[in-house]
């Protein structure tokens, strides 16, 4: 914790002003031999800050695109996303995304992994070693700093993978189905750690989005959930989810809702 | 004039050889240098901008389907003007022959890296904000690693495969020679001294063995680590890598490996960081255009001046002796033809029997390895001087050349091919009792066939270059001649016929186009549609 008060002294203002994200009529097609296909059409909402939003949807509803929108790393075909007011035209460094492959550079150890996103923004080494060691200990992989991802067992990797993008501690964390090519047990315990680096102090994301295509998990997590349609992708409904934290998944009023997004769905 | 014998007694027989076989690996190891640089920033090019691509691609195509032998002279013409006669003229276009036969296979390597790259990798990168530079350091160079080393080891077969061929350059009147192993090897072999020949070719063999014991196999291990595939692939071993990694050796290379990088980084970070509209900004970016333009303009005048040139010699009249081509190419075909049957009924047998069997697949890769490495071409003149003389036959021991040009491209591909049979297929096909001979029709051989023709094109592309050394060989004053196309530039050069050289060479170029275009192309989009495994 000593480790934790000196690399915040280091960066006063991280974290600190909510962010904010507005979604604004994108549409994105992509040109196919046989046609436009239109994978998301005329999507609109509002993100503020001290939200954990949730996509949930079929295979095909463009929800992952979305989130790629969202992150500038794919334009809209029509459309804009703001970021605090300002429309998005690059990649936005304040994001960071998991991803469900993980993504994680196989010849590089897993600190040289959480390092990546430090690198790329100059800060210098030591500051670097000392962040990156801070968040794989936050994730639980104290040890394993120079271990390289092929040793590590899925969920692990996936810890790396969250290690990685808390390190740039952005203000908008960004998850793609990241639980998705997990274990049923591991994905169960990582998402119960997933709440509680929400809840800790030291972690300041102002804007929580994830995707996945599992219903419970989105009822657990989140604040609010998008229901996509397919085909093109399409806001169904956007509700908020007012249960009481920690959620349990045998509780009724969780199945009540669990059961509504299920008929939305099919 | 009697041509001395390159060693006389022994002492002295020893200190020509090692002299020899320092000029041959040095000179190998320039061409290798430049090969590898090109073939880097080549493939990260064309891989990384789909507009360069579209160029790149088709050209990188052509020039690995055109048999490089034949613009020898051409080559050495220009180089010799370049210098004005001096001999670093001729180890310039030595040096040049040698990287045409490394480049091409090594940028497809790099280009087939970057694009395959999975797509969270580069979207991790972009998202994590990495300059491009960063991401060429961090994910586009390690991941072509292990395509690298692997055709690195190609590259220096056919390097050494050319060297034997381009150390001694008769083109007209006026003959050129470098000191080297294949100059050493030609040169006793002319003599019919048969105890330097065979210490030159004892010298060569020793150097193909040591480079694969103590660089080839430690790398081939070393690189395992650059792979995407989290499965262990059967890479075999190397007690030479266990060896440098218990000394340190390995750990120090990396370390100054690395160090080297982060030299380059910071000066590069510093460009790259400069914003876009700041005056030096401006200035950079203007530069960097102007530079562009200025080498498409340099590339463009200079295929236009090539393309000028030929026309030029393609002019009638036409020389009377072109009236031999159409049957020079038919010939030539016929016995490439041949040698690809062999290759096949060989290779395939082989590469399923070791896909069956790991512990053949253990013990017959590297020594396929370290056979497809050793030069055919310095034993040419001597299977030339046998097979005439025991079966009087000059065509048979040129079918017997071009094979040695063809058949590992095709071995190796099918090894490749049948290592990627995937286990739960195989496995399958094991559980519902299905004899040998079926398991092979059904499920190993198609999914074999995309290799497979990949190896047919390379292996052909090899058996065109081959035919240039193989329709024509000296050996002790005798030439030996079996008519083709080979045959036809050889003369072509050496009596500086130079309009008949290009009607010979582009004739072939012609040949080979219409092959690739009609034939391996077809078959490959077919073998990749309908043999194609998604795992």
């Amino acid at each position: 914790m000593l480790e934790a008060a000196a690399v915040r002294a280091g960066e006063p203002s991280a974290g600190k002003q909510p962010a904010s994200l507005a979604v604004r009529s994108v549409t994105k097609e992509y040109e196919l031999p046989t046609g436009p296909l239109v994978v998301l059409e005329n999507v609109s909402f509002d993100v503020s800050g001290g939200e954990f939003l949730a996509f949930v949807g079929p295979s095909g509803c463009g929800k992952s695109t979305l989130l790629r929108i969202m992150a500038g790393l794919i334009p809209p075909t029509s459309g804009e996303v703001l970021y605090n007011g300002a429309p998005l035209r690059a990649v936005n460094l304040d994001c960071a995304m998991v991803f469900q492959s993980f993504a994680l550079l196989p010849w590089l150890t897993v600190i040289e992994n959480v390092e990546i996103g430090l690198e790329a923004r100059g800060l210098p080494d030591e500051e670097r070693r000392r962040r990156a060691n801070f968040y794989i200990d936050k994730v639980g992989l104290d040890g394993y700093e120079e271990a390289y991802p092929r040793e590590l067992s899925g969920g692990m990797k996936q810890r790396v993978g969250f290690a990685r993008a808390l390190a740039v501690e952005p203000k908008v964390l960004l998850m793609d189905e990241p639980f998705s090519a997990l274990d049923a047990l591991t994905t169960i315990n990582l998402r119960e750690e997933l709440i509680d680096l929400f809840r800790d102090p030291d972690i300041r994301i102002s804007i929580a989005v994830l995707v996945t295509h599992t219903i419970e998990e989105a009822v657990e997590l989140a604040d609010r959930i998008i229901v996509l349609s397919s085909h093109p992708g399409q806001i169904v409904t956007d509700r908020r989810i007012e249960l009481p934290r920690p959620r349990d998944r045998r509780d009724a009023a969780f199945n009540e809702i669990v059961s509504e997004i299920f008929a939305l769905i099919t | 004039m009697p041509v001395p014998s390159p060693g006389g007694d022994n002492g002295s027989m020893t200190g020509a050889i090692a002299a020899a076989a320092l000029f041959s690996f040095l000179r190998m190891l320039v061409a290798y240098g430049f090969a590898l640089a090109f073939a880097i920033a080549y493939g990260v090019a064309a891989g990384r901008s789909k507009r360069a691509e579209r160029v790149m691609i088709p050209l990188l195509d052509v020039l690995q389907s055109v048999p490089v032998l034949a613009f020898f002279p051409a080559a050495v013409y220009f180089f010799i003007a370049l210098t004005r006669g001096g001999r670093l003229g001729v180890e310039m276009a030595a040096v040049f022959l040698i990287f045409t036969g490394q480049a091409w296979n090594m940028a497809f390597g790099v280009y087939e890296a970057v694009t395959t790259l999975p797509s969270d990798s580069t979207e991790a990168v972009r998202a994590f904000g990495l300059s491009p530079w960063r991401r060429f350091r961090r994910l586009e160079l390690p991941a072509a690693v292990p395509k690298l080393v692997y055709n690195s080891i190609l590259s220096w077969a056919a390097g050494w495969y050319f060297l034997v061929a381009c150390e001694i350059i008769s083109i007209g009147k006026s003959s050129y020679s470098l000191p080297g192993l294949g100059s050493f090897i030609q040169r006793s072999m002319e003599a019919a001294d048969v105890g330097g020949m065979l210490a030159g070719i004892g010298a060569l063999v020793a150097i193909v063995v040591l480079l694969d014991v103590f660089v080839w196999r430690p790398l081939t291990v070393w690189a395992e680590k650059y792979r995407f595939e989290f499965t262990a692939a059967a890479v075999g071993e190397s007690r030479v890598w266990d060896a440098y990694r218990s000394f340190g050796i390995a750990h120090r290379a990396g370390a100054f490996w690395e160090r080297l990088w982060r030299g380059a980084d910071r000066p590069i970070e510093r460009l790259e960081r400069v914003p876009r509209d700041s005056p030096r900004g401006r200035l950079l970016h203007a530069f960097a255009i102007f530079g562009r333009t200025l080498f498409l303009l340099a590339a463009g005048a200079a295929a236009l001046a090539l393309a000028l040139l030929v026309a030029s010699f393609l002019r009638p009249p036409v020389p009377p002796e072109a009236a031999k081509i159409p049957a020079a190419l038919f010939f030539s075909f016929c016995r490439l033809l041949v040698a690809y049957v062999i290759s096949l009924a060989w290779t395939i047998p082989l590469a399923l029997w070791v896909g069956e069997n790991d512990r053949v697949a253990r013990i017959a890769t590297p020594i396929a390895e370290v056979a497809a490495s050793i030069p055919a071409t310095a034993f040419f003149p001597l299977i030339v001087f046998f097979v005439v003389r025991a079966l009087g036959s000059v065509n048979l021991a040129a079918v017997l050349l071009v094979l040695t040009g063809m058949q590992w491209y095709i071995l190796f591909n099918a090894l490749a091919g049948a290592r990627q049979v995937p286990g739960e297929m195989k496995e399958m096909t094991k559980a519902f009792g299905l004899p040998f001979r079926r398991r092979a029709r059904l499920a190993i051989l198609p999914a074999m066939a995309p290799s497979l023709v990949t190896g047919s094109v390379t292996g052909w592309g090899g058996g065109w270059n081959a035919l240039i050394l193989s329709e024509y060989v000296t050996y002790g004053h005798r030439v030996y001649e079996a008519p083709g196309i080979g045959q036809l530039l050889v003369r072509a050069t050496v009596s500086g016929d130079t309009r008949l050289l290009v009607w010979s060479i582009v004739s072939m170029v012609a040949v080979i186009g219409l092959l690739n275009r009609f034939v391996w192309r077809r078959l490959y989009a077919l073998a990749s549609v309908k043999f194609r495994i998604d795992a």
